[in-house]
C-alpha cells in the first residue's frame, strides 16, 4: 500500500466510528489545552514581573544596611553603623560609573491639608530618585536640585494622595501638613499604581535630610544608585562595596542587584510554569490509555478485514503502520484541537484582563504538539502489534 | 437484583485488557490528585506548626499601620512611637500574662578572634515564657526594670558553635556592635523559621539593644494571654489602651497569631485546591474513557441486552447493568490510584525526609466517592443507550 492509502485506510477506520474517535480525541484536546492555558498563565506571570522590573527603572544596585550570612531578609530592623549621607555622597563622589545616586529615608506619616488627613508612606530623597526610578510628573515638578542635607520644606504627592485630599483643588502651591511639618506641594506624580509592593500613588516624597529629621532616623533606610549600562553593574556594585567598607571598616551593609532579584523571580516562576505544565500533562498520558483501548477494540473489530489484507500478500508492517496512523490520527488531532481551545481561551482571558500578558510560550506549544503526537503512536503501537501479528486463516475465520 | 450485578462483574472480567486499562486511566487522575493534594496539606501542617511553636495565645504589636503600606515593622518612623512605657501599659490590661517589647537587628558578634553577623534581638528576660523556646545551659538575666541596661546575652546555639566550638561558653565575654558582654546562656536549638535561623542569633537586653542600634522606638511588642476566648476583648483593649496614649491616632497594627494562622491557612489551602484541579483534569479525561468503553461495550452486547429483556428484565434493569459496570470500573481505579498515591507519598517521605507529605483519611474517602460519582456520570449516557434499545432489534443485530 502507498502512503497515500495507507492514511485513507486508516481514515476510513475512524470516521465509520465518528462518536468513539471523537470521545479518544476529546482526551487528547482536554490534555493538550490544559498544558497551553496553564504555561500561558505562568509565562504571563513572569513578563507581568519583568515589566514591573523594567518600569523601576533598568541597571539598579540597591544599598541596605545590614548583613547577614544566614538569611535572605536583610535590612530590617537596625544596625550598629548607620548608612548615612555621607556615604551617598562618598559614593557619588568616587564612583563615575554610577549614573545616578540617590539616598532614600521612608517612614509613615499623617498627611493632612484643612480637615482632610491621610496616613500614608513618606519617602525622603533626592532628585534623581526621579531619573533612576522613571517617575513622570502630572503637574508641577519633582524634588529640586540641591545639597543632600539642605532640606527645604516641599512636598511632591502621588496622585491618590493628591485627590484624597484636594478633591478638585489644584494641589501645587498649597501646603500641607506633614508629620508635624508644614510643607509646599511643589508637584504631583503621574499615575504608576502598585509597583513591586509599593504604591507609588499613594505616597508623599519630601527631601531626604526632611525626612530623616521627621522620622528621627540617623540611617536611610536605602541608597539607590543607577549605573551608566548594563555592563557596569558588576564594575559599580564592586566600587560601590570598596567605597563603603573603606568608611565603615567593616561591611555591615548589603548591594543587591535589581537584575539579580529579578532572575531569581523569573527562575522561580519558570521552575512553577514547567511544575504545573507536567501536572497537566499526566492527563495524556490518561488520554494516551483511552486510545490504547479504542484501538484494541478496533483490532478486534476488525480481525477479519486484517485477515483478508494478509490473505492479500499485505505485509506485517503494513498493518503496523495502518493502526500505528490511526492511533496518530487520534491523537494529533486532539492535540491541533486542544491547541486551538487553548488559543481561544487566552485570548478570551487577554481580552478580559489587558493588564496580564498570557501568552503560551512557544516551547509548551511545540512540546504539546510532538507530545500528543507522540501519545498516539506509543500508545498505538501495542494495539497495532497485536493487529500485525494475527494468523492471517485465524483471523479470517473470524477467531 | 443480584444477578443483574453478577452479569456487569462478568462482563469486566471478560475484558480484562479493556477493564484495566479504564481503570488505569482513573486511576491515573486519581494517584496525581492524592499525592499534589498531599503534598499541599503536608506544607500547610508544616506552617501551622511554625507558627504554633510559639504558642496561640500571642499578640504582636508593631509602628505603622498596616493598611497605608504592605510591611508595618520594616518600615517605622511613626511620630508617636512604641515604647517601653506602652508595653509596661500592656502589662496591665486583664488578662495579659506577659510583654516583650523588642527590637532587633543585624551585628557583628566577635569572640576568640571569631566574629559573626548574626540578628540581634534585644527583649526581655520573659522570652522563654512567651516564644515557649527553653534555655539549654543557664538561664537569662534576671527580671527587672527593662530600660536598665545589663551587659549579659544569651547566645543561639548555632551562633555559640561558631563562636566556641564545642567548649564552655558560659561566663565567657562577647562583643556586639562594640560593646562588651558577658555570656549568661545558650538557647535550646529552634530551626527555622520562615527562613529566619532562630539558633543563629544573640539575644540582650531591649535597653542595650537600642543603645547599639541607635533607636528610640521599639520594633515590636509581644504579648501573651491567659486563654484563647480573651482574644477579642485582650486585642480591643490594646488597641484602646495604645490610642490613647498615642493621642488619639491608631499609628499601630496588631496582629494576632491566630488571624495569621488564618491567613496561612486560607492560602494553602486555595493553593492545594488550584493545584488538586490541574491534577483533576486526568481524572476528567479517564472519566472519558470509561465513556468511550461503555458506549462501545453496549455496541457489542447488543444481542445480549436483546436476549435479557426478552427474558423479562426491563429497561431499568438494562440500564443498571452498565452503571455499576461504569462505577466498579471507577472505583476500582480509585482504589487503584489511592494506593499508588498513598505509596509515592510514603516513598517521598523516606527519600526526602525534610518534605512535608500528608494524607488526610478524608481524602481518601473523598478520592474514591469522587470516582465512585465519576464511574456513574460516564455510565449514564451509555446505559440510557443500552436501556432505549429494542429488543427485537438488539437480538437481531449483528
Amino acid at each position: 500500500m502507498s502512503p497515500g492509502e495507507l492514511f485513507r485506510f486508516s481514515a476510513r477506520g475512524l470516521s465509520g466510528h465518528g462518536l468513539r474517535t471523537v470521545l479518544s480525541l476529546l482526551g487528547v484536546t482536554i490534555g493538550v489545552a490544559a498544558v497551553v492555558i496553564l504555561t500561558a498563565l505562568g509565562e504571563g506571570a513572569r513578563r507581568y514581573v519583568i515589566d514591573q522590573f523594567a518600569s523601576l527603572g533598568t541597571n539598579i544596585l540597591i544599598v541596605l544596611p545590614g548583613k547577614t550570612e544566614t538569611s535572605g531578609t536583610v535590612g530590617a530592623g537596625g544596625v550598629p553603623n548607620d548608612l548615612t549621607l555621607d556615604d551617598a555622597r562618598a559614593v557619588q563622589r568616587s564612583v563615575s560609573a554610577a549614573r545616578h545616586v540617590a539616598p532614600v529615608s521612608m517612614g509613615t506619616e499623617q498627611v493632612s491639608f484643612g480637615e482632610r488627613r491621610r496616613q500614608v508612606a513618606v519617602l525622603g530623597t533626592t532628585h534623581q530618585y526621579k531619573d533612576a526610578r522613571q517617575l513622570l510628573m502630572q503637574r508641577g515638578s519633582f524634588l529640586p536640585e540641591e545639597e543632600m542635607s539642605r532640606g527645604s520644606a516641599v512636598v511632591v504627592l502621588g496622585p491618590k494622595l493628591a485627590r484624597e485630599l484636594f478633591v478638585e483643588q489644584e494641589p501645587v502651591g498649597q501646603v500641607v501638613r506633614v508629620g508635624g511639618w508644614r510643607m509646599r506641594v511643589i508637584g504631583v506624580l503621574a499615575k504608576q499604581g502598585v509597583k513591586m509592593g509599593m504604591d507609588f500613588d499613594d505616597l508623599a516624597m519630601v527631601p531626604v535630610s526632611t525626612g530623616m529629621q521627621m522620622f528621627n532616623r540617623s540611617s536611610l533606610w536605602r541608597i539607590l544608585i543607577q549605573s551608566g549600562s548594563h555592563s557596569d553593574i558588576d564594575l559599580v556594585k564592586e566600587a560601590v562595596r570598596r567605597v563603603l567598607v573603606d568608611r565603615h571598616d567593616e561591611e555591615d551593609f548589603t548591594v543587591i542587584t535589581q537584575d539579580s532579584v529579578l532572575s531569581t523571580f523569573t527562575a522561580v516562576l519558570g521552575v512553577l510554569t514547567l511544575v504545573v505544565g507536567a501536572i497537566a500533562a499526566i492527563s495524556l498520558t490518561v488520554a494516551g490509555i483511552g486510545i490504547m483501548n479504542v484501538m484494541l477494540v478496533s483490532v478486534s473489530e476488525r480481525t477479519r478485514e486484517v485477515g483478508l489484507l494478509k490473505a492479500l500478500g499485505v505485509g506485517r508492517r503494513q498493518i503496523l503502520s495502518v493502526f500505528l496512523t490511526e492511533a496518530a490520527l487520534i491523537s494529533s488531532l486532539g492535540g491541533l484541537l486542544g491547541l486551538g481551545l487553548g488559543w481561544l481561551a487566552i485570548t478570551a482571558l487577554v481580552r478580559l484582563y489587558p493588564v496580564f500578558p498570557a501568552s503560551p510560550p512557544a516551547w509548551a506549544v511545540w512540546a504539546a504538539l510532538v507530545v500528543s503526537l507522540g501519545v498516539g503512536v506509543i500508545f498505538g503501537l501495542l494495539p497495532a502489534r497485536r493487529a500485525s501479528r494475527l494468523d492471517p486463516v485465524q483471523a479470517l475465520a473470524g477467531r | 437484583m443480584w444477578e443483574l450485578v453478577k452479569l456487569s462483574l462478568r462482563a469486566i472480567i471478560a475484558h480484562r485488557m479493556r477493564s484495566v486499562l479504564s481503570m488505569l486511566g482513573i486511576g491515573i487522575g486519581i494517584t496525581s490528585v492524592i499525592l499534589l493534594t498531599s503534598i499541599g496539606e503536608g506544607t500547610r501542617l508544616y506552617l501551622v506548626s511554625q507558627f504554633t511553636q510559639f504558642g496561640t495565645n500571642l499578640l504582636a504589636i508593631n509602628p505603622g499601620k498596616a493598611e497605608t503600606i504592605g510591611i508595618p515593622g520594616a518600615l517605622g518612623g511613626t511620630t508617636r512611637k512604641l515604647t517601653i512605657d506602652d508595653s509596661e501599659a500592656l502589662e496591665r490590661i486583664p488578662g495579659v500574662e506577659k510583654v516583650v517589647p523588642m527590637a532587633f537587628g543585624t551585628g557583628r558578634v566577635e569572640a576568640n578572634g571569631l566574629g559573626r553577623s548574626v540578628f540581634v534581638y534585644g527583649v526581655t528576660s520573659d522570652v522563654p515564657e512567651v516564644w515557649q523556646w527553653g534555655v539549654r545551659i543557664g538561664s537569662f538575666w534576671p527580671a527587672g526594670d527593662p530600660r536598665r541596661s545589663t551587659s549579659q546575652a544569651v547566645l543561639g546555639p548555632k551562633l555559640k558553635n561558631e563562636l566556641f566550638g564545642s567548649a564552655n561558653a558560659l561566663g565567657e565575654f562577647v562583643r556586639i556592635g562594640g560593646a562588651r558582654f558577658r555570656v549568661v546562656g545558650i538557647m535550646e536549638p529552634k530551626g527555622q523559621f520562615l527562613g529566619f535561623d532562630l539558633d543563629d542569633s544573640v539575644y540582650i537586653p531591649i535597653a542595650n539593644a537600642m543603645r547599639i542600634f541607635n533607636m528610640d522606638e521599639l520594633i515590636e511588642i509581644d504579648l501573651t494571654f491567659t486563654h484563647a476566648r480573651l482574644l477579642e476583648s485582650v486585642e480591643r483593649e490594646v488597641r484602646r489602651v495604645l490610642t490613647e496614649r498615642h493621642g488619639g491616632r491608631e499609628d499601630f497594627s496588631v496582629t494576632s497569631q491566630a488571624a495569621m494562622l488564618d491567613v496561612f491557612d486560607n492560602i494553602m489551602n486555595i493553593v492545594t485546591m488550584a493545584v488538586g484541579a490541574i491534577g483533576g483534569v486526568s481524572l476528567l479525561v479517564g472519566a472519558i474513557g470509561i465513556l468511550t468503553m461503555m458506549w462501545i461495550a453496549v455496541g457489542e452486547r447488543q444481542n445480549e441486552i436483546g436476549l435479557i429483556r426478552s427474558i423479562g428484565a426491563t429497561r431499568k434493569q438494562v440500564q443498571l447493568v452498565f452503571l455499576v459496570e461504569a462505577a466498579t470500573l471507577a472505583t476500582l481505579g480509585g482504589l487503584l490510584g489511592v494506593g499508588f498515591g498513598k505509596g509515592i507519598c510514603s516513598l517521598i517521605r523516606l527519600a526526602v525526609p525534610g518534605l512535608p507529605v500528608h494524607t488526610p483519611p478524608e481524602y481518601v474517602v473523598l478520592a474514591v466517592s469522587v470516582s465512585l460519582a465519576v464511574g456513574l456520570l460516564a455510565g449514564v449516557t451509555p446505559a440510557r443507550r443500552a436501556a432505549r434499545l429494542d429488543p427485537i432489534e438488539a437480538l437481531r443485530a449483528e
